[in-house]
């Protein structure tokens, strides 16, 4: 019966333009057909008269281009629970009219409204995601410890929960993992996970094409995980209705889960009252994972696979892919898939063999000067000052931060990097390298400028 | 198409239709207006397929016909126009229009393009016919406390339903509720008109229009009033059954002079408005006295006081905006004002005789 409406709905659609068709086609459906009569349902008194009067003669046809060709064709207006009385249903909903009239204007948490459709349980979650498959290491315990508080107590802990840090380092992984393990512990829970690109165009659709179910959509739910925010940072109207979802959301109680490359006060187009809303929750950042948690991923990822890897062709791919969880992934399967294909043990050498090009391929671009030059740039100042005999400040830190990248990107000796910049001492070098490197584990500030400075040395 | 109809006449009917006229759907021809011929008439009409309106006015018709124009620019030339005679000429889907020295062309469409206008079965459907002042109050009564918020259409709208033989008017946003009784009824209606549809009815009405005929059928209903017509769909869906939340009774009543009370909110609302327009109102019986308190932490506090037959003594913290509202369509001199405890309903009430209409505001958590 579907696939008949279906048919006539398809032929139609490309006889007429696509504005009468969504607005006069679309919502239409099949009640009941029989060889007297058809029964269409139309979503209103608008559409029923012009169905009757202008459009009935089309339907007929394309209806007997289909083999159907009844006496009659009814067009009738499908209303929803009027015939059921009126007590009856609010009651079904689980929602006491008594939380009709609430106290406080803050307070939305009635609703009387059905679910909404379109939104599975699942709520476009991976269910490969979860936290058993994530490893943890010092570079992301943080964010793992908040995700389980939130995952166990959504809405209540913290709220926003945001997370940032570069690509591939496992925030998608770890926001799908809090939404499977909210839906495993109560399956009646709504989790919508979107990434913001797909928020900007539904909100597109919303407004162009006056698309409804938006706001129904975003919100009745009650974990709503936004993936990339600073996709929509440039965007003033769709952060307009974000705000506002976030605001309904947050004031009734919902879990928000957000992520992005940045911390909120560093996405510059953030509009103010945003980026204090993202802040009130939790902020976490997710470090690219040290040595030790490098490892522990590819053995884990090894044995999903059910493939025992040796310490050391571990070890050979970890120490070489530093920075990027996702590229490790990839080496890992390229070499894995290598082996399997060829028959052989995905050993060291065959890594080295396979992998040769993703070794030390990196260092050995990078001169000190690249380095040097880089960091200038990225403060701002020139060669000169950052080599010269300046103290204020503004040039002091630079100046240590390039001395600690020259020794964490290229190895260099102390002497050698206090050469680099024009320093006669190298116990300047020493001093100033265990400085960041405290200042990194301290400050996010430093933190976050050492990681962008060192994005930019591998592009 | 040819006719001659006076500047008045075209100009009412087209500021009054032309405001339904949009261009926000998606279908272009919705943003003009339909020009059409019935007998010694002209129809003027426009739709957003929600609510369809029409006029009616008189002409002197040479050439019957039709055609759709676009609606603000033919409505803002004919405003323009000095008050004569306006002859209308359609050639080759253009219209002409000239009066006196004024001519224009304005490219129109065919009116086949033009969405069919529902109609509405007079013998099935249920159908009053109200005094347009008692029409207009009920309205204006009960539509500020519908709800904006479309992700519950159902509070969207105004309440028309039928209950123990009376026909009430009610809507609620969920923090405040009004409720007006209108006529007597013997059938049972059930329907929640689009604010919208109303707000357009309430516009429809001129000096001398005296009553509204009202048609209700299953979807839709259809409003006339003199020579115009507006018909609307219904809103989908059931109506929570809220007067089991309305208290019959109150342990502290207040009969105030209504200006007074007017006053003393507006003025508490000023210092009310870093808080949310939150005002505490204290009812105390020994003073026979009725105060209200607002504080603004950065400029100042008020306190009002006026002077009120009471029973009971409490205190209830309510949003100066709802109660300015409330008390501003209320009937008559004086008003009643009854609440229980800080967290219960707070009812205020018309002591006029015959007239049954209350509205409920919800307090604020203080």
């Amino acid at each position: 019966m579907n696939a008949l409406w279906q048919s006539v709905l398809g032929e139609i659609e490309l006889s007429v333009s696509h504005a009468t068709f969504t607005t006069w086609y679309k919502k239409t459906e099949l009640v009941s057909q029989d060889e007297d009569e058809v029964v269409i349902s139309v979503p209103n008194i608008f559409a029923k008269k012009q169905f009757e009067v202008k459009f009935n003669d089309r339907i007929k046809k394309v209806l007997a281009k289909n083999g159907v060709e009844p006496k009659k064709i009814t067009y009738t207006i499908i209303v929803t629970g009027k015939k059921t009385h009126i007590n009856r249903e609010t009651t079904l909903n689980n929602n006491p009219v008594s939380q009709l009239l609430s106290s406080s204007p803050n307070n939305h948490s009635v609703t009387l409204g059905r679910p909404i459709k379109g939104l599975s349980v699942t709520g476009n979650l991976n269910p490969r995601y979860t936290f058993d498959t994530f490893i943890v290491g010092s570079s992301n315990d943080l964010a793992y410890t908040a995700s389980l508080a939130v995952s166990s107590n959504p809405g209540m802990k913290y709220n926003p929960l945001y997370f940032y840090g570069g690509v591939g380092l496992g925030k998608t992984h770890l926001m799908q993992a809090v939404g499977n393990e909210i839906i495993k512990n109560n399956p009646q829970t709504k989790v919508l996970y979107v990434s913001s690109e797909t928020f900007v165009n539904e909100f597109l659709d919303y407004i162009r094409f006056k698309k409804k179910g938006f706001s129904d959509k975003y919100r009745n739910i009650d974990v709503l995980i936004v993936d990339d925010m600073q996709f929509i940072a440039n965007k003033e109207k769709t952060q307009e209705e974000f705000f506002h979802t976030f605001n309904f959301l947050h004031q009734n109680n919902k879990q928000i889960i957000i992520s992005s490359d940045k911390p909120p006060r560093s996405i510059p187009t953030l509009t103010e009252r945003l980026r204090s809303r993202f802040e009130m929750g939790m902020s976490i950042d997710i470090q690219m994972p040290d040595f030790e948690t490098r490892c522990a991923i590819l053995k884990a990822k090894a044995s999903l696979s059910g493939v025992e890897l040796n310490n050391d062709t571990v070890e050979y791919l970890a120490t070489n892919i530093k920075t990027n969880v996702r590229e490790l992934e990839g080496a890992l399967n390229q070499l894995l898939a290598y082996a399997e294909l060829h028959g052989i043990e995905p050993d060291i050498t065959t890594a080295e063999g396979l992998l040769g090009s993703v070794r030390h391929s990196r260092p050995q671009h990078l001169t000190s000067k690249q380095i040097i030059d880089r960091t200038a740039k990225h403060f701002q100042l020139a060669i000169e000052e950052m080599c010269g005999d300046k103290r204020d400040k503004h040039i002091v830190v630079p100046r240590q931060i390039a001395m600690y990248l020259l020794r964490s990107e290229l190895h260099l000796s102390f002497p050698k990097i206090a050469g680099e910049l024009g320093r006669k001492d190298h116990t300047t070098a020493i001093h100033s390298v265990e400085k960041i490197e405290k200042a990194i584990k301290l400050d996010f500030v430093i933190r976050e400028q050492v990681a962008s400075i060192r994005e930019k040395l591998y592009v | 198409m040819e006719l001659t109809v006076t500047q008045e006449n075209f100009a009412r009917a087209l500021s009054a239709v032309s405001r339904v006229a949009s261009n926000k759907t998606g279908l272009p021809i919705l943003s003009n207006i339909l020009l059409r011929t019935d007998n010694n008439r002209l129809l003027v009409a426009a739709t957003n397929l929600e609510i369809a309106t029409t006029q009616y006015i008189g002409a002197k018709i040479t050439k019957p016909g039709a055609l759709t124009i676009p609606a603000r620019l033919i409505s803002e030339f004919v405003n323009n126009l000095p008050k004569d005679t306006i002859k209308l000429q359609v050639i080759n889907n253009n219209l002409h229009i000239s009066s006196g020295k004024f001519t224009s062309i304005i490219n129109g469409v065919i009116a086949d393009e033009f969405p069919e206008l529902p109609t509405i079965n007079e013998a099935s459907s249920i159908s009053y016919t109200i005094h347009i002042d008692d029409f207009k109050q009920a309205v204006n009564q009960t539509i500020i406390t519908a709800s904006s918020d479309t992700t519950r259409p159902v509070l969207t709208g105004v309440y028309w339903h039928s209950h123990e033989g009376q026909l009430y008017l009610s809507a609620t946003d969920g923090y405040r509720l009004s409720e007006r009784r209108l006529v007597e009824t013997k059938s049972d209606v059930s329907a929640i008109i689009p604010v919208q549809t109303l707000q357009e009815a309430l516009r429809t009405i001129v000096e001398d229009s005296d009553t509204v005929d009202i048609l209700f059928d299953e979807t839709q209903v259809r409003f006339r009033i003199n020579d115009a017509e507006i018909i609307s769909r219904l809103v989908d869906g059931n109506f929570p059954d809220y007067r089991q939340l309305i208290p019959a009774k109150s342990d502290i009543n207040v009969t105030v002079n209504k200006q007074e009370f007017i006053r003393v909110t507006k003025i508490a609302g000023l210092f009310a408005r870093e808080s949310g327009g939150s005002v505490t109102v204290t009812v105390d019986a020994d003073n026979k006295s009725v105060s209200l308190h607002s504080i603004a932490s950065e400029y100042g506090e008020n306190t009002s006081e006026l002077s009120a037959e009471v029973t009971g003594s409490g205190q209830v913290t309510l949003n100066s905006r709802y109660l300015t509202e409330a008390l501003s369509v209320i009937e008559g001199d004086t008003i009643e004002f009854s609440f229980t405890g800080k967290l219960s309903p707070c009812i205020l009430k018309s002591v006029v005789k015959d007239v049954d209409y209350y509205h409920v505001i919800m307090p604020l958590k203080s």
